[in-house]
């Protein structure tokens, strides 16, 4: 008797174990669960937790992942809406938002055949997206990307109309434009035109070159030239100054002009006979005519 | 499990006198079974608890989710490197995240096919005439031209639960948003700003995309910083060098023309300054000269007002005198009779002579 209330206590230990097993489950951060009723999908639970339900035969518990999914389209082939090919690749992130809706949708509520069908989708929209905007709309200098952004978001828009309507228990997180591609044929001629867009380029740094160089060197000729007849008006400047000092000098002079005039001849003429010279007289000097009459080499010849 | 025993031994109670050596021995041997049995139970139920004890890494972080939900909120539900205990697992589960202080990631879109071993080795295979869409990536330019990016992500987890709860593959998307990221910014700018004019501009756009981008896709990360090689693609790589040379001898010329420039107008400078220089020793010279000559006129005016004709006769002898003694002088007689002579005269000899004879009349 000692040890009944000791196995009683581990018997309901046990049974208790076992009925939260049968009667309860638990639904973990990262899933979403559908219980199904005989077959029947009668509740979805979106929050983690416990959760009580039926023993197996009558309930049973199917889980989803909550996670978001990442689903990469093909890179496939479309036109825009000026003929021209445009090869696109998107990049979805989805999550299953209603298991109840989800799980009779897809064959054993399979993730691998919902992105199948999310794939069609996303396809169709996409080459639906493609075909209204123009080339230009994808790659362009101006607006700073927003048509681009316009495009990814036309192409969300889409998409989530679409999985709305079907009632697919997905929503759909984002969507965006995960590569950008011409056909292979394409690539040869846009070579070609980024060759010879490149031989402008040289050409045009080259002409720039000379040019700028010509303009440099012209430049400073002129201001070469500047420089000199700046420096030719400050000479004559300075020669003019002179002059005038020398003016107070030659008032001086007035006092005798004739005597000055004498001066300055002497001067002259000394100044003239510096270094070698040879003077020739076509008659005696005046200043020999002491000499005049006393000897004479002319009576000789 | 103590509830076995029991019935055993009161079955063995009542017939205890007849024991044969065969039961006994069975009997003896359930009894020792039994606590084996009881010993491996409470081993067990140890070891259940024990379970509970998870150890978490330099490199990790560690989450507790009770019943699925995680235990905390935000940053409080991290656990960091060291022992932990949780429930054992119906009740508690951990996740371990892996932290290391900067994750990684490398766009897969924007570079043509190579691998870094080939890339290292220089190995690549050589470039066909086209691209391969299904294999060699690359990314249109503003401008529709075709070039090669390829960008490396820094990010740090902000908010690990969103970043390892949220996601299938969180680092999937992170590559993604980066590879999204790359083909818009690309997309805007013109080849030559990504390549050489304004490499940080598009660096920096790309970045502040690919964080628009994770913010709005609520990824949980916050971007450090993004690295970014671009290059030509290698079918018209020549086209580029030859851009690049062209620019370099553009410079080279330019530089020419200006040390040119720098020596015409520096010869300018010192050709304007012997100008002014010349100009001023002239004046100096100007001015000395008729100041002396003034001083001189005051001198002799006395002098000359005395005897005029004195004084002419006196200074215009010793000026001769003094002007005439290095100079050659030659007089040639008048004509005697009307008759004309012709005189030669042989100036600038290299030597002057004291002998005359130079001189001939015919």
């Amino acid at each position: 008797m000692k040890r009944t209330p000791l196995t009683l206590t581990v018997g309901i230990l046990l049974a208790i174990i076992f009925a939260v097993l049968l009667f309860t489950f638990q639904v973990r951060t990262t899933q979403v669960a559908v219980v199904t009723t005989f077959g029947k999908p009668t509740r979805s639970i979106s929050e983690p937790g416990a959760y009580f339900k039926l023993p197996w035969p009558i309930q049973r518990v199917y889980y989803f992942d909550r996670l978001t999914q990442n689903l990469e389209d093909k890179f496939t082939q479309d036109f825009t809406a000026d003929g021209r090919t445009l090869l696109t690749s998107v990049y979805v992130g989805w999550k299953i938002s209603d298991p109840q809706e989800f799980f009779p949708r897809f064959a054993g509520g399979s993730v691998q055949a919902a992105e199948n069908v999310l794939s069609g989708i996303v396809r169709s929209v996409k080459t639906a997206t493609i075909g209204r905007h123009p080339f230009s709309d994808f790659i362009s200098v101006s607006g700073g990307g927003t048509n681009f952004t316009a495009i990814e978001d036309e192409m969300l828009a889409g998409v989530r109309a679409q999985v709305e309507a079907n009632q697919y228990g997905i929503e759909i997180e984002f969507l965006g434009i995960k590569k950008l591609g011409l056909p292979e044929s394409v690539t040869e001629e846009v070579f070609k035109q980024m060759t010879s867009e490149r031989q402008r380029l040289v050409q045009q740094l080259t002409s720039e070159g000379e040019t700028l160089a010509a303009g440099i060197k012209s430049d400073a000729n002129r201001r070469a030239a500047e420089i000199i007849a700046v420096a030719q008006g400050q000479a004559n400047e300075i020669r003019g100054r002179g002059e005038a000092e020398a003016a107070t000098a030659l008032a001086k002079f007035q006092q005798n002009p004739e005597l000055a005039l004498f001066i300055f001849r002497l001067r002259a003429f000394e100044e003239a006979l510096k270094g070698r010279s040879t003077l020739i007289f076509d008659r005696w000097p005046p200043f020999l005519d002491a000499f005049m009459g006393v000897t004479t080499n002319a009576p000789a010849r | 499990m103590n509830n076995h025993p029991h019935p055993e031994k009161e079955r063995e109670l009542p017939p205890e006198t007849p024991l044969d050596p065969g039961s006994q021995a069975l009997s003896e041997a359930l009894r020792s079974s039994f606590a084996i049995v009881k010993v491996v139970m409470v081993a067990l139920v140890v070891l259940f608890f024990a379970s509970g004890f998870f150890q978490v890494g330099p490199q990790e972080q560690a989450i507790i989710l009770r019943f699925g939900k995680p235990v905390g909120e935000g940053r409080e539900a991290l656990l960091g490197p060291g022992l932990h205990w949780s429930f054992p697992y119906p009740i508690d589960e951990h996740k371990k995240i892996p932290m290391t202080a900067q994750q990684q990631v490398r766009s897969t879109v924007g570079w043509y096919a190579t691998t870094d071993v080939q890339e290292a080795a220089g190995t690549e295979p050589p470039a066909g005439p086209t691209l391969n869409p299904a294999v060699d990536g690359y990314v249109l330019t503003a401008d529709g031209n075709i070039i090669h990016v390829r960008a490396t992500l820094f990010y740090r987890i902000d908010d690990p639960i969103q970043y390892v709860l949220g996601f299938a593959s969180a680092s999937n998307v992170v590559q993604n948003a980066l590879n999204s990221a790359l083909v818009h910014t690309a997309a805007r700018f013109r080849v030559d700003d990504i390549l050489t004019r304004d490499v940080a501009g598009f660096r920096d756009a790309l970045t502040q995309r690919v964080a628009e981008l994770l913010e709005q896709w609520n990824v949980g990360v916050s971007v450090d910083h993004c690295e970014v090689q671009s290059r030509p693609p290698r079918q018209v790589g020549n086209a580029f060098d030859e851009v690049l040379k062209a620019e370099i001898n553009r410079n080279n010329v330019l530089n020419e023309a200006r040390s040119t420039a720098n020596q015409t107008l520096s010869q300018a400078a010192a050709q304007a300054q012997s100008i002014t220089n010349a100009a001023e020793l002239e004046r100096v010279q100007l001015v000395s000269e008729l100041s002396s000559l003034a001083a001189n006129f005051d001198r002799v005016l006395p002098e000359y007002r005395k005897n005029p004709q004195l004084f002419v006769e006196r200074s215009l002898n010793e000026t001769l005198r003094r002007a005439l003694t290095n100079v050659e002088k030659w007089s040639v007689p008048p004509a005697i009779g009307g008759k004309t002579t012709e005189t030669r005269i042989w100036l600038n000899r290299e030597l002057p002579r004291s002998a005359p004879g130079a001189a001939s009349t015919p």
